[in-house]
């Protein structure tokens, strides 16, 4: 995933709005994610629109840990989200196992899907 | 030289997780493995590894204050049913009545039987189980006492398989069963001050087999339990359908009961 120059970039996401409506947002390689920075993210995502819900893609390939706390943040249940879905990017060992724990375990409140390359996470996307 | 090399690079990161596993199964939290930079297979069973601890702990977190708050409750319940025998009591030393004081001590011993089962259960590490042998000692301490101004010598021989161990909504009608049983004997079939009470509590046959039997005057021959019968008997008939057990009265040499149920 090709950061554009207008990313927004925060400790351990590049996070921006593709001219196609879909969120987006990349973990930073080797990123050890907790609730402050699942916080963050969402905040900013959230800012994107206002009135209007959209997709998000979030590639998850460069992460190396995510806490339990943000994992349940994540899962959108309980807070404010403007976004309707979510698709995951995991083709490396790590984000396969934290991809396939977080859908296993914490059940989020949107659609999730875990995909192995871009082009079919956004196929998904768009078809919603 | 490869090769070595990766075998101990193998063995160090199986190592280093099995530590941390074993860890877990120790429920000790506070440790974590690696997960390094090369994002390679021992990577990904490590972050899995870490993740399953967080859910683990949380879970164990979880049970703690679920236990703890059970724990509250039936000292609670316990405190409650105490303050109910301290009111009875506080009622009855404003009375002379003996047919008024024995109302209050039979009510009294109903609600200690209760109320033993729910200190029991606070201050054991299951909070659901009563450990039948331990119960009915306490609860014939009980009796004992509130019948030692009758001046009756009672000889408890207790037979009491030491496994039986019951939910407390099991153990709490025995409890009552015994306490009308033994009351009834203390009040009634010994008018000569002494006497022997026998308890036994067996498995037989896939059968919780319950007794509890006095050697004294017994009920008269003509006496119909089904039309005559005190409040403390008809108890006694009602806790047998609660327990869904078969009820034998034993009428031979003294009175007794036999509760047969699964």
């Amino acid at each position: 995933m090709k950061i554009p120059a207008t990313a927004h970039e925060l400790k351990c996401y590049h996070t921006w709005m593709g001219v196609d409506g879909i969120g987006r947002t990349k973990v930073k390689k080797n990123a050890v994610v907790t609730l402050e920075d699942a916080r963050e993210n969402s905040a900013l995502v959230n800012s994107f629109f206002v009135d209007e819900k959209f997709p998000l893609m979030i590639d998850s390939r460069g992460i190396q840990s995510i806490s339990r706390e943000a994992r349940a943040f994540f899962t959108a249940n309980g807070r404010d989200t403007n976004t309707i879905a979510f698709a995951i990017l995991i083709d490396s060992a790590v984000s396969r196992v934290v991809g396939n724990f977080f859908l296993g375990i914490n059940k989020p409140a949107v659609p999730t899907k875990l995909f192995l390359n871009e082009k079919d996470a956004l196929q998904w996307l768009r078809n919603l | 030289m490869v090769k070595k090399k990766d075998d101990q690079y193998i063995q160090e990161r199986t190592n280093s997780i099995l530590d941390v596993i074993m860890s877990y199964a120790r429920l000790e939290f506070n440790v974590q493995t690696e997960v390094s930079a090369n994002n390679d297979v021992f990577d990904s069973i490590a972050a899995g590894v870490n993740m399953l601890g967080e859910e683990l702990e949380n879970s164990v977190v979880t049970i703690k204050e679920k236990e703890s708050l059970l724990k509250e409750v039936h000292h609670r319940v316990k405190n409650n049913l105490q303050i109910i025998a301290s009111l009875m009591n506080l009622q009855a030393a404003n009375s002379t009545d003996p047919v008024f004081l024995e109302l209050i001590r039979e009510c009294k011993n109903r609600i200690d039987s209760m109320s033993i089962i729910h200190e029991m259960l606070y201050q054991s590490k299951d909070l659901s189980r009563i450990n039948s042998t331990a119960y009915i000692h306490h609860l014939i301490l009980g009796l004992e006492s509130s019948f030692c101004m009758s001046n009756v010598k009672v000889d408890f021989q207790l037979d009491i398989d030491h496994g039986i161990i019951l939910e407390a909504d099991r153990m709490i009608p025995i409890g009552l069963i015994l306490n009308e049983a033994i009351s009834n004997s203390y009040k009634y079939a010994f008018p000569n001050r002494e006497g022997v009470i026998e308890i036994s509590f067996r498995m037989i046959d896939d059968f919780y087999v319950l007794l509890v039997k006095d050697n004294g005057i017994g009920l008269p021959e003509d006496y119909d339990v089904n039309k005559n019968s005190s409040l403390g008997l008809q108890l006694i008939a009602t806790l047998a359908e609660q327990l869904d057990a078969k009820l034998l009265w034993l009428r031979r040499d003294g009175l007794g009961f036999e509760f047969r149920f699964q």
